[in-house]
């Protein structure tokens, strides 16, 4: 297999990985607008949720850019000069969304003005990224990002503003809160707490359907803005898009039966494939029409020494993130646990 | 502004705020490390207090630190995109080893710092480990990039673009070993006189318990240990850079003019116009000592190098002459305080010696920052030495002043936030007392 593809799919699987983890993460910040009732409640939630994992999960993002540079240096360079601005913005959303969490999340009083200013810092932020780093996805899919020599311009807005790029930012949005839904229903019924989960599986539908829509929407508007994408999606990248459309109405009939953990499965299935439609779709190119990825990619010599430490990498990581996940997330025990007293949530982080 | 100046200030302003929070996330670590481990041995309430403090200070500090490190990986490509077109994949590798050096750090963070309910008090301790070692692996790594920049190799040059690239030579290249050490022994420097200090400041005003004396023992412990390492590795580099970097040795020693037997020149005022320094106090021959071992070795000057190729002299001289100052009070002020210790066999409370612990916290911190002004400054007007000036790697995109702008007003703002918020914690009567989460790990210790 050619090693520069083998190093794309390197970093589409830690893209995916990125999106299901810290997509989820943002999605969960979208979700504390909609509290309604019960709103302090579902803050605690949220943070407890998100307390002991969303660095990890952020650590995703940052391997995904080191990847990208190291594996594909000119496409890196490119990029960031052809989406300066919505990389820029995204950029300010990752910061102020960490920032505010933590910074609400240890504030003595949580009902303190500092802790419900910064909280709502964590919900724009949280609004503002997904859409930045959906629209720009777009812009990359479009094939009008470079002028038609294979420059890049920081100056030319038109690719990231397009009513396509704008739909597929929104659809980001409503991604990644359908994700954050999921995930939740599964902690609120293991925290048997059958209101907060009843909630959540209605945002979850809710959300999903919104995906559903915008998804559409920009399949539609492709033609026009994206063509490249359209018989990318058409063509070679059909079987995926009818897999992730079929997966997510699977997701939304598997919350209808509040099959809560096949339903999370679901949707992390969905949303893997439905990246893998986009990849697939616009392969053999980085950066289409101009930039193809054998063209972007690093020698292959170098490629190689850093997919072997990748593969050594994973070998110390994963179980790691599995302990990580076994002893927050997962029911059953793990070796070094010991039971969390009832009623003292807020103290773990204490 | 023009636009590579802001490309240099938002880059500069962010590695500035950044490297704080890098050093503390070396540094504290390792403390809490000790700190607990002596608490599950001792079986002393005060030293699971001392852990419990910091690991609350550490999570709001490190998720700063995870932020604005994540903005560090985006800048450079979104400020310097041809620096990452040429060298992206030469010295990407040691970035993407940081990238899982931290993912590890984060991982044991995570569940250090939440776990406390969760994990018996021996899984727990043992989850600080990976959290210093790794973070001290991530410092080794990105450093080593930084190193590359000054020393680059493990490429060849064909047609203006690196081919036959060697990622490991180019991670291991001559300035690897003494940049790292440096930056990995500074970060336990500002540690631990950063911790010291503020339980110096807690004796001051009239807090004299044993928690606060342990605080500050144990940060004026983990400061004797790393400032005299740190002063000798200092050394060493400046050696090596006499010879690897002269124009950047030239330029923080001010050497206007080669030859024999140099004096070293402290302070004063450069003047790279007239290529002088005014009113600086002269050691004589002791610059051709140090960095060379020889009262009369020749070393060379500015003069041997064209003015288009000097860094800012005044900024870099400047910057050492801070470091170095900063470094020397902090050894004298571990020095006295140790002294006095053994004389008198318990930690000194001389109002003196606390209020230059308290002052040593943060100069401590200064030297950080002026160490790195004078590698990052001493090396311009490269981005890449030898191929790459700064001015060619900047991005051509429009009103990046703009973007410094509002770059620098987010890191102001959150330099507020989190100063009212860390003094507001440390102000709230210690909520985590008495709560079955405190109890518990002290009660179980030696489980």
């Amino acid at each position: 297999m050619d090693v520069a593809l083998l190093a794309l799919i390197v970093l589409w699987l830690a893209l995916i990985t990125y999106t299901v983890l810290g997509g989820a993460d943002f999605g969960a910040g979208v979700l504390g607008i909609f509290t309604g009732r019960n709103a302090e409640r579902q803050h605690e939630f949220i943070n407890h949720a998100l307390g002991p994992v969303w660095e990890a999960n952020h650590v995703w993002l940052i391997f995904l850019v080191v990847g990208l540079f190291t594996l594909f240096p000119k496409g890196f360079a490119i990029l960031c000069v052809a989406l300066f601005f919505p990389l820029l913005l995204a950029l300010l959303g990752i910061v102020l969304r960490g920032a505010a969490f933590i910074f609400r999340y240890y504030a003595p009083d949580t009902s303190s003005l500092f802790a419900n200013v910064w909280w709502k810092v964590f919900n724009i932020a949280s609004v503002l990224t997904p859409f930045f780093l959906g629209a720009s996805a777009a812009a990359v899919a479009s094939g009008h990002l470079l002028d038609p020599s294979g420059k890049p311009n920081a100056a030319n807005v038109s690719p990231w503003l397009s009513p396509f790029a704008i739909i597929i930012g929104l659809m980001g949005i409503a991604l990644c809160t359908a994700l954050a839904a999921v995930y939740l229903t599964v902690e609120a019924k293991d925290a048997q707490d059958a209101f907060l989960c009843e909630s959540y599986r209605k945002k979850a539908l809710i959300a999903g359907a919104v995906t559903a829509v915008l998804g559409l929407l920009g399949l539609l508007l492709s033609p026009i803005y994206a063509p490249g994408l359209w018989r990318g999606m058409l063509g070679h990248g059909i079987p995926l898009v009818i897999v992730s459309m079929l997966l997510g109405l699977l997701t939304a009939a598997l919350l209808w039966l509040k099959q809560y953990r096949l339903s999370r499965l679901a949707v992390i299935v969905a949303t893997a494939f439905l990246l893998s439609a986009w990849g697939f779709s616009q392969y053999p190119y980085l950066v289409p029409p101009a930039l193809t990825v054998s063209a972007a990619a690093n020698e292959p010599n170098v490629i190689k020494v850093v997919l072997i430490s990748v593969l050594i990498g994973l070998i110390i990581l994963l179980p790691s993130l599995y302990y990580l996940y076994s002893i927050f997330k997962l029911p059953y025990p793990a070796p070094g646990r010991v039971t969390q007293p009832e009623g003292h949530r807020k103290s773990d982080g204490a | 502004m023009s636009d590579l100046l802001a490309a240099r200030a938002q880059m500069g302003t962010s590695l500035a705020f950044h490297i704080i929070f890098s050093a503390l996330g070396v540094g504290l670590p390792l403390l809490f490390c000790i700190a607990e481990g002596l608490a599950l041995k001792t079986k002393n309430r005060d030293w699971m207090l001392l852990t419990r403090r910091w690991s609350k200070g550490a999570a709001i500090l490190f998720a700063i630190g995870a932020v604005s490190g994540t903005i560090l990986s985006f800048e450079l490509g979104l400020l310097w995109p041809t620096f990452m077109d040429f060298g992206g994949g030469v010295i990407g590798y040691p970035f993407m080893l940081e990238g899982f050096a931290f993912f590890l750090e984060a991982i044991f963070l995570g569940l250090y710092l939440y776990g406390w309910n969760r994990l018996s008090p021996r899984a727990h301790w043992l989850c600080s480990f990976p959290v210093w070692i790794s973070a001290l692996v991530s410092a080794w790594f990105v450093v080593s990039a930084n190193a590359w920049m000054n020393t680059p190799t493990g490429f060849v040059l064909k047609n203006g673009r690196p081919v036959d690239i060697d990622p490991i030579q180019a991670m291991l290249n001559p300035s690897t070993p003494y940049e790292t050490i440096h930056m990995m022994l500074a970060c336990y420097v500002a540690t631990g006189f950063a911790v010291a200090a503020v339980y110096a400041w807690g004796i001051l005003r009239g807090k004299r318990d044993n928690y606060h004396r342990k605080g500050l023992m144990i940060g004026m412990l983990m400061a004797v240990i790393a400032t005299p390492l740190q002063i000798i590795s200092g050394d060493f580099n400046a050696r090596f850079l006499s010879d690897a970097q002269p124009t950047k040795f030239a330029a923080m020693e001010a050497v206007f003019h080669s030859g024999n037997g140099l004096p070293i020149t402290i302070g004063g005022l450069v003047d790279p116009d007239n290529r002088t320094v005014h009113y600086g106090i002269e050691l004589p021959k002791l610059l051709s000592v140090l960095a060379k071992g020889d009262p009369n070795a020749p070393l060379k000057g500015l003069d041997q190098f064209a003015p288009s190729d000097w860094p800012n002299i005044p900024l870099v001289h400047l910057s050492f002459d801070v470091m170095v100052g900063c470094g020397f009070f902090g050894l004298l002020v571990a020095a006295v305080f140790w002294i006095s210790t053994a004389i008198k066999r318990r930690i000194p409370l001389n109002r003196v010696l606390l209020w230059g612990v308290v002052i040593a916290g943060p100069l401590a911190f200064l030297a950080i920052e002026t160490g790195w002004m004078v590698t990052e400054l001493g090396r311009q007007p490269w981005t890449i030495v030898g191929f790459l000036r700064t001015a060619d790697a900047a991005t051509p995109a429009p009103w990046v002043t703009i973007s410094f702008l509002v770059f620098s007003l987010v890191y102001i703002l959150l330099a507020v936030a989190l100063i009212g918020l860390l003094l507001w914690v440390a102000r709230s009567p210690m909520p985590q007392v008495g709560m079955p989460g405190q109890e518990q790990p002290v009660e179980k210790a030696g489980v």
